[in-house]
């Protein structure tokens, strides 16, 4: 993904159709970030047609895989219980886009840490995403954490990632030190994957 | 509640009413046999009425399993919700409790606990009394310390701590067999020795217990009057190694960081009974402890394996 190509206004009347558009728009050679922002958010969440993939479990959040994108991008769900949140982590050099189905997702964005660096992370900024609203973000932008801060509420949220990765680092608030780790499935197209 | 509403439904299993304003639950409650679910978020409840007079003895009290009033205006726990033994799940997230009432320890068969959001500034020790606990919440409140008691909740699973008042934690948190998450961002934990703990030397009471305790010295309940036999049963061991003392009420606290896989370093707080006693590899003159003592180093690498993710921010 380079420069902005000609960019469509597309309009996603079901989450089939937005995956098929995406499968589209990822068969060329120059894709527009633009253009999957307005896409994504085109897309308005019917829960009827993702509660399949929305499987939740009690102690953190799932990440469910919906679509592989023919290896160009990984599409998923992930389901956030009441208070649950993530680590702050980065992207390996990914694109992601990230749209609220239900519920509000809490979003700060973090400076990336020194390199010997041995203090607190810099906050850049926060902000509380709605439904429907779609959020980008790569390691040039920064780090962010994710958070679902009801405590009352569930939230769903829909991330497309391109390219694929399945590591990531994740990085502790108060030094700076980051780790690497694995991501793994709690589900793959609609079905249960334990490991 | 709709009058009438056990007539109309008498199997029923769940019962929703969130989002509706409801500000109390009355008697229509008690004559619903198979009740397992009760789901009351986002109303108005608080206030005394808020569930029915009588609930302990209904039969919602042993079939009740799944309780949500998150969302609501509780100032406290009402204490006729400790009636219900059969409850696995409660949530009372985003209410405005000050305190858990000691008497949580009543609901034996809870497994899921959600505090989140409330302003809650300590913890009862009696709340490690729950044999069944697994999922515990306590994110987003003013908590200043952890009792060491909670070590005592076998069956915890994953622990939420964000967003608290706390400084350090208790060391005992390592014997968590079971524990495979904890948060604890956003709080203020220190990040150095802190250096100006206070010591307030032992009384002579305290003295002469140390010393029957460490020489052994023989007695029976018929030598000593009952507060004092119970007195000398409450000793602690001093957990120094290379000391054999104990301790009563007189220690110091040391902070100790316990290395995570060299990922995070946790400030535990634990007793030694003098000043003195430190180890080698520590003591009260270091700045930062950029290197474990050995015991806790131990302890530490067996409890980094299971506590797979610590999530510290």
């Amino acid at each position: 993904m380079e420069q902005p190509v000609q960019t469509e206004t597309w309009k996603a009347r079901s989450l089939e159709e937005l995956v098929r558009i995406l499968h589209q728009i990822f068969s060329e050679d120059k894709v527009s970030v633009e253009e999957v922002q307005a896409l994504m958010e085109s897309y308005e969440s019917n829960p009827e047609e993702w509660l399949k993939y929305a499987k939740f479990d009690q102690y953190r959040y799932t990440r469910n895989l919906v679509d592989s994108g023919n290896g160009k991008f990984n599409l998923m769900i992930l389901c956030w219980g009441e208070g649950h949140g993530s680590s702050i982590h980065d992207h390996t050099d990914s694109h992601c886009f990230m749209k609220i189905l239900q519920g509000n997702l809490k979003e700060t964005l973090f400076e990336w840490p020194e390199k010997k660096g041995n203090g607190e992370m810099t906050k850049k900024s926060e902000r509380v995403l709605r439904e429907n609203q779609c959020a980008y973000i790569n390691d040039s932008i920064g780090l962010h954490r994710v958070e679902n801060i009801s405590h009352t509420e569930t939230a769903v949220s829909l991330h497309l990632y391109s390219p694929p990765f399945d590591t990531c680092n994740t990085f502790d608030q108060r030094t700076g030190h980051k780790h690497k780790v694995t991501m793994t499935f709690y589900s793959q197209y609609g079905e249960r994957t334990l490991c | 509640l709709p009058a009438g509403l056990s007539q109309w439904f008498p199997a029923l299993e769940v019962l929703d009413v969130s989002g509706t304003g409801l500000a109390e639950m009355g008697a229509e409650l008690l004559s619903l046999p198979c009740l397992h679910t009760l789901l009351a978020k986002n109303n108005r409840l608080g206030g005394p009425g808020s569930l029915p007079k009588g609930l302990g003895q209904a039969p919602l009290a042993s079939s009740l399993r799944v309780l949500n009033l998150s969302g609501n205006r509780f100032a406290d726990v009402p204490p006729v919700l400790l009636r219900l033994r059969g409850l696995r799940s409660l949530s009372l997230g985003g209410n405005r409790l000050h305190s858990i009432p000691p008497d949580i320890q009543e609901l034996r068969s809870l497994e899921f606990l959600y505090l989140g959001g409330n302003f809650i500034t300590s913890i009862p020790p009696e709340l490690a009394k729950l044999p069944s606990l697994k999922y515990l919440v306590l994110c987003d409140n003013k908590i200043q310390s952890i009792p060491p008691q909670l070590a005592q909740l076998h069956s915890l699973r994953s622990l939420s701590l964000h967003n608290n008042l706390l400084t350090y934690l208790p060391r005992e948190i390592l014997n968590l067999v079971h524990l495979e998450e904890l948060s604890l961002r956003g709080n203020p934990l220190v990040v150095r020795f802190v250096r100006d703990l206070t010591y307030n030397p032992p009384s002579l009471q305290e003295l002469a217990g140390r010393t029957v305790k460490t020489r052994n010295v023989p007695y029976t309940p018929s030598d000593l009057p009952e507060t004092l036999v119970r007195y000398l049963s409450l000793a602690s061991n001093c957990p120094n190694p290379k000391c054999g003392g104990v301790y009563f009420d007189s220690c110091v606290r040391q902070i100790k960081f316990v290395d995570f896989c060299g990922k995070y370093r946790l400030p535990l707080m634990h007793y030694l009974c003098s000043p003195e006693c430190s180890s080698p590899f520590s003591s009260a003159s270091q700045s930062s402890t950029s290197q474990s003592e050995s015991d806790s180093e131990d302890e530490a690498s067996v409890a980094a394996h299971r506590m797979q993710k610590v999530l510290l921010g």
